[in-house]
């Protein structure tokens, strides 16, 4: 009986966890840049009490074993790089990138992080920053006496002076990664490469893959609220009925109890 | 009359042993891939009990055995989950020996090959696929039969294999997988089946059919035990006559 306790544990904790990545899905429902995640379970292992094919009598043996399972796991947390809907804000500092690649963000301690929110902003120096003060890789000095500040599609960042002549200040660079979905999420919309996202390789926006930058539109986040809506809907009945069966069982117990 | 006790116990052991199934059901219940194990003991009980003079839970074979139905498709939009329509799995490949899935959810390792969640390299019919360095993974396309290609390059095929009526010999290993333990049998191509892209096959468990079977399982158990109670009461009553 203990197992079925066991067992029903599992899936009771692997339906609360669902809870809590649906939940932070539907926290981040209008974070620029944000991508969903998934929950991945799997079934624990199985205690093989009688293979199939085990020979019952001479010459005949058994179509299906004796197999039982002890439950389930959250094997991962997969987060999903669909795009986001775009959204017009009219600023020209605000960028998003359409298709794939990321943003290298540096920090104040030298390492980089790699970001899709590109409400850029400049700072006190005239330097292109995000939203949280950090300064992007490469970085990009607008000069103070600049007009205005024009990104192009090829994430070129062009300064008209109050002459009225263009000159280009410095690009934008994209990173890919083999595997996005390994990126570690470091809060404040970046991500940090690990063993498993595999090393960045660095491109110029809309060539070899790479989205092109789309400005004065920002990528909202890819959470879906139905959808999340429906999965939180089945977490919660899936964890209901775990409950149950732990109820179940104490009932047998009892029964049990009962007797002697 | 040891004779009841003895078809008693073993029936609530049967029984025991289905609730740690149903238990094991239920809490895959969101499990993408999972095929639900299905035990009759409590349905086959039910049925003998209609006879009377035959009821003899002894006799009925335990066992278990997996429910290779098809599940759900439900749309998620990603471009490396794959659902499985039909009859058939993935290979994955292992140390030990192959495995299969229909567990589909995959991702891109830091090589940019296609493995599972755990990391193992899904097997294709010639050689792992690699994702170049400069595809990005929404731009893979996923065909029904499950060649996997980028902008129009053929990247590889998936491979897909069948294991017709051998499917009851395969053993589950936990983790969405299965082994064949049976060397003889080699799985055939997939013949009646098709991939889905963006899309994951969720578990084939009902949960109202597992309640179902829960509650039938709880009362045959508690009617078992009011077997027993009975024998100990009479065993105790002729041992009260005899003793004087």
């Amino acid at each position: 009986m203990l197992r079925a306790f066991s067992t029903a544990a599992t899936g009771m904790a692997a339906q609360q966890m669902m809870v809590d990545v649906i939940a932070n899905n539907l926290a981040n429902l209008n974070t620029t840049g944000f991508k969903r995640s998934q929950i991945n379970f799997q079934d624990l292992i199985y205690v093989n009490m009688q293979e199939p094919g085990t020979e019952v009598a001479s010459g005949i043996t058994s179509p299906s074993g004796l197999e039982i399972g002890s439950g389930v796991r959250a094997a991962s947390t997969i987060k999903v790089f669909t795009w986001g809907e775009l959204q017009n804000t009219g600023r020209p500092l605000d960028i998003a990138i359409t298709g794939d690649g990321f943003l290298q963000i540096s920090m104040p301690d030298g390492t980089i992080r790699y970001t899709r929110d590109g409400s850029l902003q400049i700072n006190g120096n005239g330097q292109l920053v995000t939203t949280t003060g950090y300064y992007l890789e490469p970085s990009i000095s607008i000069p103070t006496d600049a007009a205005s500040v024009d990104i192009g599609k090829d994430g070129g960042v062009n300064v008209t002076d109050p002459a009225g002549s263009v000159s280009v200040v410095g690009t934008l660079q994209l990173v890919r990664f083999p595997n996005p979905s390994g990126l570690s999420s470091e809060g404040d919309n970046l991500l940090a490469e690990t063993e498993a996202s595999g090393p960045p390789t660095t491109g110029t926006p809309g060539e070899n893959g790479f989205g092109s930058i789309q400005t004065s539109f920002l990528e909202k986040s890819n959470v879906q609220m139905i959808t999340e809506l429906v999965n939180l809907i089945t977490a919660q009945r899936a964890y209901e009925t775990n409950s149950r069966a732990i109820k179940a069982g104490d009932d047998m117990l009892r029964t049990a109890n009962q007797i002697a | 009359m040891a004779d009841t006790i003895t078809q008693v116990s073993s029936s609530i052991d049967a029984l025991m042993q289905e609730f740690y199934v149903i238990t094991h059901n239920l809490a895959n219940a969101s499990t993408v891939g999972y095929k639900r194990v299905a035990n009759a003991f409590s349905r086959a009980l039910e049925a003998q009990g209609a006879f009377a003079d035959t009821y003899s839970p002894g006799t009925i074979e335990l066992n278990s055995a997996f429910d290779f139905s098809q599940g759900g498709i439900v749309e998620t939009g990603r471009p490396l989950d794959l659902a499985l329509h039909g009859k058939g799995f993935f290979v994955v490949e292992a140390p030990e020996g192959p495995l299969y899935t229909r567990n589909g959810m995959f991702q891109t390792n830091r090589n940019g090959q296609i493995v599972t969640s755990d990391g193992r390299i899904v097997a294709c019919e010639a050689g792992p696929i690699t994702v170049p360095q400069d595809v990005g993974i929404s731009e893979l396309t996923v065909s029904g039969d499950g060649s996997v290609s980028s902008r129009g390059t053929a990247l590889g095929k998936l491979r897909l294999v069948d294991f017709k009526e051998n499917e009851n010999k395969l053993l589950a290993v936990g983790a969405s997988c299965f082994r064949m333990p049976d060397q003889d049998v080699v799985p055939a191509a997939a013949e009646h089946i098709v991939i889905k892209q963006g899309y994951q096959e969720s578990s084939n468990v009902k949960i109202v059919d597992e309640l179902v079977d829960m509650v039938m399982v709880s009362r045959l158990y508690e009617a078992n035990m009011k077997l027993l109670s009975a024998q100990k009461e009479a065993s105790s009553s002729i041992m009260g006559v005899a003793m004087g």
